[in-house]
């Protein structure tokens, strides 16, 4: 899988490219529209991560521009502009996503591979994991081939994890995640461990060979237990 | 005091001891003139008596119709040393006509006849009663001096509207002025060209307010958009060392007290942007919203995250109450009052959200009241709540501003209540 990074940014280029080399991808950096653009021209990647704030043009007109070229890499905008304007006008003229700034790296590894997913088994966004498969659409879990039945958050805690696994997940990030802004302000995580723990409880009533593992008091990381065999 | 009054006033008080002094003045005068009159009658008289005396013709008679009266008497050289040969005076005298007394006035001259003896000539003729003539006087021009008043007022006050109208339509346009919003230009409509400088200095300041406003808005906006590179790199650092770096326990826990301080500014940077789009009107698509549908959805929320805390809500919703809003714009005005609320009610509190007619209302307990002219200002803050951006009812404050609502906060029996009042 190939990778093009569009920034400028030469500090948040590189923690990009390590993140993405780390899970072997092959990544390809460009720091200007220009560069991008010869890029483009000359190569054919995966997946486009493209900065539309670059000091020498605006992403957007290179989007435009591999549209035209009817190229198929998926696109997806990573902008510090989080408006809803901006997010309209890049998915209407074809990105495949879009990623405003600040964002969390297992986000980004997150968002790469549902593109991805997406672009190649045409539409099939299931994410497999041990014996557990999760349709992000249909909202169905199964284990085994057993169908799973989880309420809403515990599905979208899952969810989280199975987009990131083995990462390790703050609590207050999956807080944020799963409950919004509502919970910023929240005075403990009692909330999040309930969740967790019905959770964790229905997988292994299920048999399911993943594990959400608690990492010390700060957070929780999704673990193939058979990997660990 | 209204300039106009202080005008009226300062003229009414000034006008007063002026009139007393012109009054005085013209009383004086005139008791002056009607005193050489009479002087002058009697001198006649007088003169005619000693004429028709001296030479010995028949003096007229007392009673002659004219209320003059006059009476001879022989004095010694001593009175005549030491009274003046001609003196005039006021005083009562008795008219047998009328068998009443009458104010007069008395010329008393001594005079020699031929054998040198002397006499005393006192001739009267009545006049007026100063008195009267006094009060009359006071009368009128106590009259005067109100008619006059009116009379300088009331012009005072039409050429005072007139000439001012540049003025107090610059004041009008002033009062109606809001920085950053749509304001109609400054009135000019003046040839005067003291208004006119006033006009031009106001539409000068306004200017630069404007152009300081928008400067400041577009800084807060870049200023927070060039933000989020640098918060980007940070948080993927952190995040690259928690998943690689093999940190210890102590260091782990470092790394994600780190992390959720910088979560901490993405949330303040974030919400600083969403306060400059507010405020730059950048929400233009409304619908028509239940703000307590909106109240249904989200108060679970709350309830499950606070539920630690034992916080008891209860709800009155009268009934929807639609609104036409920004779908965002509405969640937003919603959540951060019941987020606020449960943020700052102790354990075992009390919340109470209330929908009354266009009124919607979230109470909870509190202990003191908070300060009701700042609670909706940025980053102002009663007691500083860990993880608290300050910008909560800042946000409530410019969504109401922006679809002009009336938002506010009292303190009631032990509770804070905070009220939007849709129009």
């Amino acid at each position: 899988m190939k990778i093009l990074i569009v920034e400028d940014e030469p500090s948040l280029r590189e923690v990009m490219q390590r993140a993405l080399v780390q899970e072997h991808y092959v990544v390809e950096t460009a720091a200007t529209y220009a560069e991008a653009d010869a890029r483009i021209a000359g190569y054919s990647y995966d997946c486009i991560l493209l900065d539309i704030m670059l000091p020498d043009g605006n992403g957007l007109r290179l989007l435009e521009h591999i549209k035209r070229l009817r190229k198929r890499e998926n696109v997806i905008i990573i902008s510090a502009r989080d408006s809803l304007e901006d997010k309209v006008l890049g998915l209407e003229q074809g990105a495949d996503d879009y990623l405003p700034k600040p964002f969390h790296t297992a986000e980004l590894l997150a968002r790469i591979r549902s593109v991805l997913r997406r672009g190649r088994s045409g539409g099939d966004l299931t994410i497999d994991l041990g014996n557990v498969s999760l349709e992000p659409e249909g909202r169905r879990v199964q284990v085994g081939g057993v169908e799973l039945p989880l309420l809403k958050k515990e599905f979208d805690i899952l969810l989280y994890f199975m987009q990131r696994p083995n990462h390790l997940v703050d609590k207050s990030v999956l807080a944020e995640a799963v409950w919004g802004d509502h919970a910023d302000q929240a005075d403990n995580f009692h909330f999040v461990y309930a969740q967790i723990k019905n959770l964790r409880h229905k997988l292994s009533e299920a048999g399911a060979t993943i594990e959400i593992r608690a990492v010390y008091g700060f957070g929780y990381k999704l673990v193939t237990t058979t990997a660990d065999e | 005091m209204k300039l106009i009054y202080r005008i009226a006033l300062r003229l009414s008080l000034l006008l007063l001891p002026l009139l007393a002094l012109w009054a005085a003045l013209f009383y004086y005068t005139m008791i002056d003139e009607i005193n050489d009159e009479a002087d002058d009658a009697l001198d006649d008289y007088s003169e005619l008596i000693i004429v028709r005396m001296l030479s010995g013709r028949e003096l007229p008679a007392l009673n002659n119709g004219s209320n003059n009266s006059y009476s001879i008497v022989p004095v010694n050289e001593a009175y005549v040393e030491t009274h003046p040969r001609i003196h005039y005076r006021d005083a009562e005298v008795y008219i047998p006509e009328k068998e009443e007394t009458e104010p007069a006035r008395i010329l008393t001259t001594l005079f020699q006849d031929r054998d040198g003896h002397f006499y005393k000539l006192t001739v009267a003729t009545p006049t007026f009663e100063k008195g009267d003539l006094f009060r009359a006087i006071l009368y009128w021009i106590i009259f005067l001096y109100l008619l006059l008043l009116l009379t300088v007022l009331g012009s005072t006050v039409w050429v005072f509207h007139r000439t001012l109208r540049p003025l107090y339509a610059l004041l009008q346009w002033l009062d109606e002025y809001t920085p950053g919003q749509k304001n109609a230009a400054v009135p000019a409509d003046t040839t005067i060209p003291e208004f006119h400088r006033l006009c031009i200095a106001a539409q000068q300041a306004a200017n630069r307010t404007e152009e300081l406003f928008e400067r400041q808005k577009q800084f807060i906006g870049n200023a927070s958009h060039e933000l989020q590179t640098p918060l980007a790199i940070l948080g993927n650092r952190l995040e690259w060392l928690l998943d690689n770096g093999n940190p210890s326990e102590e260091q782990l826990g470092e790394l994600i007290k780190m992390q959720r301080t910088l979560s901490h500014v993405v949330r303040l940077n974030r919400t600083l942007l969403l306060l400059t789009k507010i405020e730059n009107g950048q929400f233009p698509e409304s619908t028509d919203i239940d703000i307590a549908g909106i109240v249904q959805e989200q108060l679970p929320f709350y309830e499950e995250i606070y539920a630690s805390r034992g916080i008891v809500c209860t709800t009155r919703l009268a009934g929807p109450l639609e609104v036409r809003m920004n779908e965002s714009l509405a969640t937003i005005l919603v959540t951060n009052l019941l987020k606020n609320a449960y943020v700052h009610t102790s354990e075992e509190g009390h919340v109470e959200v209330v929908i009354q007619g266009r009124r919607f209302e979230v109470r909870n307990d509190g202990s003191e009241p908070l300060d009701a002219d700042h609670i909706f200002d940025r980053f102002y803050q009663g007691k500083k709540k860990e993880g608290s951006t300050g910008l909560g009812l800042a946000l409530v404050s410019a969504v109401g501003r922006y679809y002009g609502l009336r938002v506010a906060y009292r303190f009631v029996e032990g509770r804070h209540c905070f009220t939007v009042v849709w129009p």
